[in-house]
């Protein structure tokens, strides 16, 4: 069954050493670039493949590149989420786009300022992820716009309320500058597993 | 090693006939079942006594329970002494003396063949409570001494289809949970002082509802209340007990993002809910004595949420078609609904203290959870690519029964150009050999044409279902009338569909 994609992963075990430099950066050093962006911001080195102009990436590049560049944000990104939302919650809208989409256990919030009120009477939170998985979104959906999906599930305990088990998912989309890839969140969608005796 | 890890599921599949049926008795090769007593052999007895908060007198508590019960069982008569029938008696009025029936490596079977070949066996006629998988173990309750004593000399006169010997081991415990639970409730009511409260602990039955479903066959089942049948391929039916799925979840207020509108709920027992009103008169309280009690409070939970009226109607038919095919159909004809590239992973949660749960043995090998898989190539190598890969995967799967109406959906879509669509199905899984597990599922999707949706990412995460969810879950089986006729159709439709796609570029609307 676990069969090798030949078509698109050309490399072998050791390829992964002999990457670019691109991809031998750790998360850490991409706040480094933290004079052109604020410290919320879920960035990455620049995508391989894309062109100045922020074109699409295309499906030349190998998928196995895909694939890693996808992991890369989606750690990145549910590292800074989740401690946003706990501690820093007032800056937590500076991670989505202007017109993202939250729907909440069924109840829908669009744009900042919505998400802005939202996210300010939210009570305060503790999220545990236990669950991590992301998926590079295909082109065909997203034409425009190199895009990420990322599931995540784990317990959340907000305060005054007994903990749930949560699932939640995200589509990342990468917004390209000079120097890195800053990735805002399109829509997000959250949902208590036990939601219906909440 | 991780060579002999990818062999065990790479063999785990190949039991699987070309039907994607299991048969039933041991097929998997785990090490012989051990004849020693399960507290010993597994050291979990201590971990699996139960909390009970509401605390249980002494004379229930484990130790003497233990005592009192062994000098029953081993009495070679069915009369008991006077003071023990006094003492017991007075148990039965609270919690009854109760047994757990613990048969090692029972995940191996089926929960019905099992407890029938068991019954076969036992001298006294036995109601299994609370019967569940524990890790390899399948285990119940039964009320009663005798009865316990009779299940105990059951041991070592029942085999499996193989000529294995089923070991069973009874021994006294606290009441099961859900027992405890409707006590528990009962009590309650009696001291609540509200009126007219309802007392959703008082409904709960002891009854297990569970539908036993001949694998292979969809023996339809009238479960009356207007469930799905004939129609269900309409989608009238359906949608319907989801409309009313919905209707009857729905709090009766609006989440609304302004911060003075926030109605709520307190799904939190200790919270209170405190009057608006000052006693200086004054019709608002301080601002800061409402965000006070404003800020603990969460927004009403709510139903399935459709971004879209007009794709609401194809989305439910897709989730139709797709579990119909995927739990009694060929699942190659999901080929048809996957794009060319498709992406497919699933995952279960991470444990650092257990890592590989042996309950979740199928999917340890294709977990893609990133929080414990950290070899980059392995991470490329777990994401199913191509529909080709990804169909043959989810066809060796196992078998699944999908209960429709407990799906929650979540359903958003890029609003400018539709281009994409994006399911989160949170529901119930139930599987042939009886457990019940939980799941959620991720879809992204573009319209293939304006009535069907072709699959571009697709996401499974599986997880433990909580005993409530075990409960409620009723598993309808679909009728065998048409079913190929429309399983067959539905392919054929969305291999068109999907051709036309793939031969128009996408439009710019």
């Amino acid at each position: 069954m676990r069969k090798f994609t030949s078509d698109w992963y050309q490399g072998d075990r050791e390829g992964t050493h002999g990457r670019s430099n691109h991809f031998h950066e750790e998360p850490q050093t991409s706040h480094a670039c933290r004079g052109s962006r604020t410290r919320e911001d879920v960035a990455t080195p620049p995508l391989l493949g894309q062109g100045a102009s922020g074109s699409p990436l295309t499906m030349s590049m190998d998928f196995k590149t895909y694939v890693d560049q996808a992991c890369r944000a989606a750690e990145e990104f549910v590292n800074i989420y989740y401690e946003t939302m706990d501690k820093r919650r007032r800056a937590l809208t500076r991670l989505y786009l202007d017109k993202a989409t939250l729907i909440w256990n069924g109840n829908v919030v669009t744009g900042l300022e919505a998400l802005t009120n939202f996210f300010e009477t939210l009570p305060s939170s503790e999220f545990q992820v236990n669950m991590l998985d992301c998926q590079p979104v295909h082109e065909q959906a997203t034409q425009a716009h190199t895009t990420v999906l990322v599931v995540t599930s784990g317990t959340v305990k907000f305060d005054g309320n007994k903990q749930h088990y949560f699932n939640q998912n995200f589509l990342l989309t990468a917004q390209p500058t000079p120097n890195n890839t800053v990735w805002k969140i399109a829509s997000d969608c959250f949902r208590f597993q036990d939601w219906a005796s909440s | 090693p991780q060579g002999k890890r990818r062999c065990w599921g790479t063999c785990r599949r190949r039991y699987y006939n070309l039907s994607g049926q299991v048969s039933s008795g041991s097929h998997l090769s785990f090490q012989q079942q051990q004849d020693g007593n399960p507290a010993t052999s597994y050291g979990h007895a201590d971990t699996q006594m139960r909390y009970t908060p509401y605390g249980i007198p002494p004379y229930h508590q484990r130790g003497s329970f233990q005592k009192r019960d062994l000098t029953i069982v081993n009495m070679d008569t069915k009369e008991k002494p006077p003071e023990r029938k006094t003492e017991r008696k007075r148990q039965e009025e609270t919690l009854g003396s109760w047994f757990k029936v613990t048969i090692p490596f029972g995940i191996k079977y089926e929960e019905k063949w099992l407890l029938n070949l068991i019954q076969k066996h036992c001298g006294v006629p036995f109601t299994p409570v609370e019967f569940h998988y524990e890790k390899m173990q399948a285990q119940f309750f039964v009320e009663n001494a005798n009865i316990a004593f009779a299940l105990k000399n059951v041991n070592g006169k029942i085999y499996n289809e193989a000529k294995e010997r089923i070991s069973v081991f009874v021994e006294p415990c606290d009441a099961p949970h859900s027992v405890q639970k409707e006590l528990r409730s009962a009590k309650v009511a009696q001291i609540k002082l509200t009126l007219n409260k309802p007392n959703e602990g008082s409904q709960e039955s002891l009854d297990l509802q569970r539908l036993y479903f001949d694998p292979g066959m969809a023996t339809a089942v009238n479960l009356g209340q207007g469930r799905a049948e004939g129609s269900a391929w309409e989608g009238h039916s359906v949608k319907s007990a989801w409309e009313m799925d919905k209707g009857q979840r729905l709090g009766p207020d609006e989440m609304c993002a302004d911060r003075n509108r926030l109605s709520t709920t307190f799904p939190d027992e200790s919270s209170s809910i405190r009057s608006d009103v000052p006693s200086d008169g004054q019709e608002t309280p301080p601002a800061t004595h409402r965000a006070a009690e404003a800020c603990q409070r969460l927004p009403t939970c709510k139903g399935s949420f459709f971004g879209s009226d007009e794709l609401k109607s194809v989305v439910l038919q897709f989730l139709q078609q797709y579990y119909l095919i995927h739990d009694y159909g060929d699942r190659h004809h999901l080929l048809g609904v996957y794009h060319d590239e498709a992406c497919f992973s699933l995952t279960i949660p991470f444990n650092p203290e257990d890592p590989d749960p042996i309950r979740f043995y199928e999917y340890l090998e294709e977990n893609r959870n990133l929080k414990k898989l950290k070899d980059p190539h392995l991470r490329v190598q777990l994401l199913n690519h191509t529909k080709v890969d990804i169909v043959t995967y989810l066809y060796v799967f196992p078998k699944t029964q999908h209960d429709l109406s407990s799906f929650v959906v979540d359903m958003w879509f890029q609003t400018e150009t539709m281009l994409w669509v994006l399911l989160s199905v949170i529901a119930v899984e139930g599987r042939y050999q009886g457990c019940v597990r939980a799941f959620t599922r991720t879809f992204i999707a573009t319209p293939a044409t304006s009535s069907s949706l072709c699959i571009v990412n697709d996401q499974l995460f599986v997880s433990d279902s909580s005993r409530d969810e075990t409960e409620s879950v009723l598993f309808i089986p679909m009728p065998t009338c048409s079913q190929q006729e429309m399983v067959c159709s539905f392919s054929i439709t969305s291999r068109m569909n999907f051709q036309k796609w793939m031969d128009e570029p996408p439009s710019q609307k």
